[in-house]
């Protein structure tokens, strides 16, 4: 399972693009766990705009801007992953992109080996990143192999058009 | 929510107290061609009714019985819906009412909490409780593939799909935010591993040293091979009655008190709150630690802790009266899947200090035999060999735990843990250096069942009650 990879090849997915159909404004991804017959068909619902933009090269989150809401009190963080609507009032929230897509290691991993229908070809570095004005730190993974530290600096980089694998794999990071 | 509202911090009030009576179990092996899943149900069901010492006939005992409750991780490693059903039938239970529960690693626990509340309302006098899972109708990495499920699949399965590596990174988190030494995990993992050693249960006993553990295949950075437990086979019961039944089937019933707590599918979710305060500790005590937090940028539970856990053991604590968790507490098995969540779960069922976890481990208090003092541990944890040596049929689990604690607070560790006839049972021959793991008189412990990176997490209190 661990490959034997140099450090300074940078990380390749071993995959290829999911297919979507839409449906009103909701991206429907297809994963054929059984075959073509045995299709899944999960819908992105709300969170469609999130993995869009990152197929064009955004990131987009969303944001409780409810006056009334207890914690956000209208000015809230961003929350990435994004979500529809906010916990803490239940009101709808606002897609905002992530202008200056950088931030930096939170806490990480090295992957030696996944578990069976892995795409990421091991071993990577898994990461959680923590960006300013974003409340949450999300979980992604480092296009880069060589040695990091908590704190490391990295900036956004995405799987656009032709390239995007319509999953959470579209975007990736690197080292500043 | 990061805030709490009154009605939200009421402690679980039963209407009646519960009483554990009688526990069973099968061995654990990572296969177990040799029976099908309702017949290693069967041995648990069989070894609760016939062998506690219960003052009726194991047939009358089941005559009691009212209400079942089976806990189950996953459909996908069954590959059978209902399979509660099946079970229930074999087990010669019907028409008798039966749920099923499951919160991922959580799933023991949750179905005691669940039986304890149909004994708490009246609803059952007398309730089963029972677990299983079959995890080697697939291979390991596909194993792993349907556990990596119970990640959030939009967001987090598809990097890894392996469990381990949702775990590494908090691990990662806690040793730079608190200076731990490697080796302190490691030390976990060779004590749980240890213990195994003298349970005719274990699927994996090992007599390994820090360095082998150290030394050892890395599967997720920076947790090693002997740091993980594995894909486990077997099945867990306890049986749970109101008080007049308790004292009617036994001389030494045990009380339990079981609460639960949750939090985010996804770590990096679990926004910033105050610490919930357990009856032992002050805000001054964690003013270091908050600035602390701020230097490193860190929060709580973050990723160095358990909100969920802290939220049980909060509820659990003030519903048995235990005040002082490593005064008022003899023992303690929590849920070691990984070395670092065993560390992690130090502080949140307060046996010591948030950012104190690693000096509790290394003080030796975690021991029965304290190793740096020769004196007893004053919470041995996992003397049952724990999830790392013993077993991790996820939805038996949180149960099996429950029946060891139980065992031990009838001082019945040798009964169930030392018969030759039990190890030949298993196939196995009683080691010639098998030891006795049984605390000196104990009089409470407790059980931590708990799912995904800290989803699910139930918290039960075991008391003497006698």
């Amino acid at each position: 399972m661990t490959s034997k990879v140099e450090t300074d090849a940078r990380v390749r997915l071993n995959t290829t693009p999911a297919k979507i159909t839409q449906e009103h404004d909701a991206w429907i991804l297809h994963f054929p766990r059984f075959g073509e017959e045995g299709t899944h068909f999960h819908t992105y619902g709300l969170l469609t705009p999130y993995f869009k933009g990152l197929t064009e090269g955004r990131l987009m989150a969303t944001r409780c801007v409810n006056r009334a809401c207890p914690i956000s009190k209208g000015t809230g963080e961003l929350w990435l992953p994004p979500r529809a609507d906010c916990p803490d009032c239940h009101q709808p929230m606002e897609w905002q992109e992530v202008r200056k897509p950088e931030g930096y290691i939170y806490a990480f991993t090295y992957v030696e080996r996944g578990g069976t229908g892995l795409e990421v070809e091991c071993p990577y570095y898994q990461i959680d990143v923590k960006i300013e004005g974003v409340g949450t730190i999300i979980k992604s993974y480092l296009l880069d192999r060589k040695p990091i530290r908590i704190g490391d600096r990295v900036r956004a980089v995405f799987r656009t058009g032709e390239d995007a694998t319509h999953t959470c794999l579209d975007l990736a990071w690197e080292l500043v | 929510m990061i805030q709490f509202q009154p009605g939200n911090l009421r402690v679980p009030k039963w209407t009646r107290p519960v009483y554990l009576v009688a526990a069973g179990t099968s061995d654990f092996r990572k296969r177990y061609p040799e029976k099908k899943l309702d017949e290693l149900a069967m041995m648990a069901f069989r070894m609760l009714l016939e062998e506690n010492d219960l003052k009726m006939d194991p047939l009358e005992v089941k005559g009691q019985i009212n209400f079942a409750c089976y806990g189950e991780f996953a459909d996908h490693f069954q590959d059978q819906l209902l399979c509660e059903a099946k079970v229930h039938d074999y087990l010669g239970l019907d028409l008798l009412p039966n749920v099923g529960i499951k919160t991922g690693g959580a799933t023991g626990g949750s179905t005691l909490l669940m039986g304890a509340t149909t004994v708490a309302s009246g609803m059952a006098d007398c309730a089963l409780v029972l677990g299983w899972e079959r995890m080697d109708e697939v291979k390991t990495w596909t194993g792993n593939y349907y556990i990596a499920s119970a990640a959030c699949k939009d967001f987090e399965t598809r990097l890894a799909r392996n469990y381990a590596s949702y775990y590494a990174p908090m691990a990662r988190r806690f040793q730079e935010m608190y200076h731990v030494d490697e080796r302190v995990r490691a030390e976990i993992a060779v004590k749980n591993r240890g213990y195994a050693c003298h349970s005719p249960y274990a699927q994996q006993p090992g007599k390994h040293t820090v360095d082998e553990v150290l030394n050892g295949e890395i599967v997720s950075d920076p947790l090693r091979f002997l740091e993980c437990c594995a894909m486990s086979v077997g099945s867990s019961a306890v049986l749970l009655c109101s008080e007049d039944l308790a004292f009617r089937l036994t001389d030494h019933p045990v009380r339990v008190y079981v609460a639960g707590g949750s939090h985010t599918l996804r770590t990096g979710d679990r926004r910033p709150m105050r610490i919930l305060l357990l009856p032992n500790e002050t805000e001054e005590g964690y003013r270091e630690l908050y600035r602390d937090m701020e230097k490193h940028d860190g929060r709580w539970p973050g990723f160095e802790s358990f909100g969920a856990t802290r939220f049980a053991a909060y509820m659990a604590y003030h519903m048995a009266g235990v005040r002082n968790p490593i005064e008022d507490l003899d023992l303690v098995e929590t849920h070691d899947a990984f070395t670092i969540s065993d560390l992690q779960t130090y502080g949140d069922v307060g046996l010591t200090l948030y950012g104190k976890e690693q000096d509790y481990v290394t003080s030796g208090d975690c021991y029965l035999k304290n190793p740096r003092t020769g004196k007893p541990g004053k919470c041995p944890s996992n003397l049952s060999g724990g999830l790392l040596g013993t077993m991790h049929a996820v939805g038996a689990t949180g149960i099996f735990q429950a029946g060891e604690v139980f065992w031990q607070l009838q001082g019945k560790y040798d009964k169930f843990h030392g018969a030759p006839k039990l190890w030949e049972r298993y196939g196995k021959k009683k080691p010639s250096d098998w030891q006795s793991l049984q605390v000196k008189d104990p009089r409470r412990g407790l059980a931590i069942s708990h799912a995904g990176v800290g989803s699910h997490v139930v918290c039960t209190v075991l008391e003497r009650a006698w």
